[in-house]
């Protein structure tokens, strides 16, 4: 009974297929997809210095931190939850390791120090969620207040210059050529590895299967075994840990402190994660999702201001087109 | 069906009372089921007429129809004398015909007399609400039944028979003068029960007419006139209470001859303890309960609504937790404190509701399959296999014929019975050795339910253990070797299904008989009935 071939199986039930289930999905994601491609295009006619070298290399440079930002906070979406302090995180973590580096301690350490501060708040907000049994939304509000608080209390609200070498990270590119090709940026080459690595995690692990199971369905994967606690605080890490990544990446492209720095970010970071098909209710995201999303509020930001439209404008856009991505989603969800 | 034609002539009416409504043939089918077929029924005013039947006799589609929630197919509802026919529920509700759930449809944050002027708020001249007439309304309203509440208070403040008070008092606001309860007293203790009484009389004797839907036959004798019995959607008598017995109410509720919808018996228990439970007690739900499991054997769990079938089995799975009693597997005790820890000795749970607990309806087909044990597809480093995961799911696609276009179907998009079919393989996946089931064939059509009476008299043969949780008489005893029954709580018997009959199942379920028949071991003398049963 157990020595079922594939063949077997095609042959004694043709219509069952590996893969044509994924079909409908892989459809969605080349819409997605398809959505980037005529923005570069529509952006290319009305904005001729649009589509450079330059200019793409600078778009993602720009967009590597909400990227970052979306894939963590994806996580936190999937278990069916929110994690609003990541904001206010990246301005935290940025301070620390800035403020810790200025003491004296050496960069590479500063900066880990500065993504270990993400974890401890991801690690708070997790057990805010599955011991204090808080709503998500209101323990990372209140998270994104403290970190926020903390982090202008530890600078007086001021600006400090990191010291000498802080700013490597954030402003070292490689593969540069010359004039012609500016290299990439250190941010952008880190973007393509988180992305790669939580995409892995997220789609081929065990860990990240029960990320799934737990956001579908949270009784049904506690009556299947699995410790819906300890997935959710690792969900909550991730994202803390991310925001902490962009926190130090952030400070060093500055080379400051910047308590004030990514303020909203969040939104931002939700929305790019929501546009690339992840689902408020849970159950449902991609890290590639959270990419396509994010570049397609970095493209439209730059592409507008290329073409001219302000700043008020660009926010009607954007505002329109998560509104329009989710309308989308739960039409194609429907049928 | 002949033999009781005669009852429904036997109507023995008490002297001239009104008839405030009167059903006649009325009929009414859903897709694949005739739910309803020429049901007559008449209701007099000032009087507490009770509704009984089976799970699936017609009961809640009949109350529905006249509530205006469905609209019967064919034949008349006639009410005060005038032919009616209700729309929505508004309109059955504006007549003057008020129903209450058994689940109460109130607003826990809002007050009393918010509850009960829901919709229809008095204002102010200026447009805005009148909070003063509704409290004094509320207040005049609650005198009626004898109630005295502070109509201010916030609903959730009060215990659920008070709440169920206000559903009434809510009902009555319309100026009801039918009023449908669906088993009102589910929720209730007995102090409460005698309360729920004291205002079913008033109503009565107020002239309301009261249509009254139970499970406890013990209960119906302190308030009830007159009883109908439905049974597969046919009306089978109508007769004064007083001049039926209880045992004469079963039999007629259960009359149905079980059709060949069971496969035929394919397992045979041996005398292999698998499973031993002793006293399991969990305060105010589980009684101190006892019983064994053999190898290749199905043990039905039988009971009504809230006698705690559910929750033994979810006991057992270690999903809800127990105040004292162990559970022995192999001789060893077992530490239940999360359904991890019975999933690692072989122990599955099959909920009752496959969509809200057993399904990851969002997730692939088989995603779901390998749910309880991903460990096994993902030995190098937790990473899963794809690969592995398809050959796993591939096999028990085979196996239990699950029909699917794909591996990779979201299984929201299966049919019901394919989707137990998957929760099944699920749990095969995790090698379990004990399957329980809890109402493994709610919500599938009678085709597919043969498949899964198969499939479970299959993993039986096979040398596992069943333990089947079922609202549905017939297919407990179609299916099982022995079974318990469940009475508020407590074992009220556990019997050798060949040997027993639906009345006296159903006379221990209702608590008519009490006292405990049969014991949890299983003599020799016993198991070879058993045995021998084809």
């Amino acid at each position: 009974m157990s020595e079922i071939t594939d063949a077997k199986i095609k042959e004694e039930n043709p219509e069952i297929r590996k893969t044509s289930g994924r079909s409908n999905n892989a459809l969605d994601r080349l819409i997605t997809f398809a959505a980037v491609i005529v923005l570069f295009i529509f952006f290319s006619i009305v904005a001729p210095n649009f589509f450079t070298i330059r200019n793409v290399l600078s778009l993602a440079l720009q967009t590597s931190a909400v990227t970052m930002m979306g894939i963590g906070v994806t996580f936190a979406i999937i278990t069916g939850g929110i994690d609003l302090s990541i904001g206010s995180v990246v301005a935290l973590t940025g301070t620390v390791a800035v403020m810790v580096a200025i003491a004296g301690v050496p960069i590479w350490l500063s900066m880990l120090i500065g993504i270990i501060t993400g974890v401890v708040t991801g690690l708070l907000n997790g057990l805010m969620v599955t011991r204090l049994k808080l709503p998500p939304f209101i323990a990372t509000l209140g998270m994104m207040m403290v970190a926020r608080g903390v982090a202008l209390t530890i600078t007086n609200a001021n600006a400090y210059p990191a010291p000498q070498g802080f700013g490597g990270l954030g402003n070292n590119t490689i593969f540069e050529t010359g004039p012609k090709f500016p290299g990439i940026s250190y941010p952008v080459i880190i973007m393509i590895v988180v992305a790669l690595v939580f995409s892995f995690f997220l789609s081929k692990t065990r860990t990240g299967r029960y990320t799934y199971a737990v956001g579908s369905n949270e009784e049904a994967a506690r009556l299947s075994g699995i410790d819906i606690k300890q997935v959710k605080v690792i969900a909550y890490i991730i994202s803390g840990m991310l925001a902490g990544l962009v926190g130090v990446i952030l400070a060093s492209r500055m080379i400051t402190s910047q308590p004030n720095s990514a303020v909203g970010y969040e939104l931002n970071a939700i929305a790019a994660s929501v546009i690339g098909g992840t689902s408020l209710m849970g159950g449902v995201g991609t890290v590639l999702g959270a990419v396509i999303g994010s570049f397609i509020i970095g493209i439209l930001t730059v592409g507008l201001t290329m073409a001219g439209a302000n700043y008020f404008m660009q926010q009607i856009v954007i505002g329109l087109v998560v509104i329009g991505a989710v309308t989308l989603d739960q039409y194609r969800s429907r049928i | 069906m002949e033999n009781f034609a005669t009852d429904m002539e036997v109507r023995n009416s008490l002297p001239a009372q009104e008839v405030i409504l009167e059903v006649e043939n009325v009929s009414k089918s859903f897709p694949g089921v005739k739910a309803l077929d020429n049901v007559s029924f008449d209701l007099r005013k000032g009087e507490v007429h009770a509704l009984v039947g089976e799970n699936g006799a017609g009961k809640s589609t009949l109350m529905k129809i006249l509530s205006g929630v469905y609209q019967a197919d064919t034949g008349t509802i006639r009410y005060k004398g005038k032919e009616v026919f209700f729309r929505d529920v508004t309109q059955a509700h504006e007549a003057g015909i008020g129903i209450i759930y058994q689940e109460l449809n109130l607003i826990p944050h809002l007050s009393v007399a918010a509850n009960i002027f829901i919709g229809r708020e008095p204002t102010t001249r200026f447009g805005t609400l009148d909070e003063k007439k509704m409290n004094t309304d509320a207040v005049d309203i609650l005198n009626r039944l004898n109630l005295h509440l502070d109509p201010t208070i916030k609903l959730n403040r009060l215990p659920v028979s008070k709440q169920q008070m206000v559903e009434i008092a809510k009902a009555l606001s319309v100026n009801s003068e039918v009023l449908i309860m669906d088993e009102p007293t589910s929720a209730l203790s007995e102090s409460e029960i005698d309360e729920l009484f004291a205002v079913i009389h008033t109503l009565r004797d107020r002239g309301v007419a009261i249509i009254y839907i139970s499970h406890r036959l013990e209960e119906l004798r302190h308030i009830v006139d007159r009883i109908s019995i439905l049974r597969d959607g046919h009306s089978v008598s109508t007769d004064d209470f007083s001049a039926i017995s209880s045992f004469e109410i079963v039999s007629r509720m259960v009359g149905r001859k079980i059709e060949a919808i069971f496969p035929p018996k394919q397992n045979v228990p041996t005398t292999e303890k698998l499973l031993e439970v002793r006293n399991i007690l969990r305060a105010g739900i589980l009684h101190d309960i006892s019983f064994d499991l053999y190898r290749g054997e199905i043990l039905g769990i039988a009971g009504l609504m809230g006698a705690g079938r559910s929750e033994l089995g979810r006991a057992i799975f270690g999903a809800d937790p127990i105040d004292s009693g162990d559970v022995i597997m192999n001789g060893r005790k077992l530490s239940l404190k999360s359904p991890s820890d019975a999933i690692k000795v072989g122990i599955a749970y099959l909920s009752e509701n496959r969509k809200e607990e057993g399904l990851a309806i969002k997730m692939r087909l088989a995603e779901n399959i390998t749910m309880a044990n991903v460990r096994e597809i993902s030995k190098r480093f937790g990473v899963v296999s794809r690969d592995q995961e398809m050959e796993a799911a591939q096999k028990y696609v085979k196996d239990l014929n699950i029909k699917t276009p794909s591996l990779l179907q979201v299984v929201n998009n299966l049919s019901g019975g394919n989707q137990q079919k998957v929760v099944v393989a699920k749990w095969l996946f995790c090698d379990s050795k004990i399957l329980i089931f809890d109402e493994p064939t709610r919500g599938i059509d009678v085709g597919t339910k043969y498949a899964i009476y198969e499939l479970i008299g299959t993993l039986a043969r096979q040398g596992r253990g069943i333990i089947m949780i079922s609202s549905d008489l017939p297919e407990i005893l179609g299916l099982t070797d022995r079974l318990l029954v469940l009475h508020e709580g407590s074992l009220a018997a556990t019997l050798i299904t060949a040997n027993t009959t639906p009345p006296e199942i159903l006379n221990y379920a209702a608590g008519v008989v009490t006292s405990i028949k049969g014991d949890t071991d299983m003599s020799d003398q016993k198991l070879t009935q058993v045995k021998g049963q084809p």
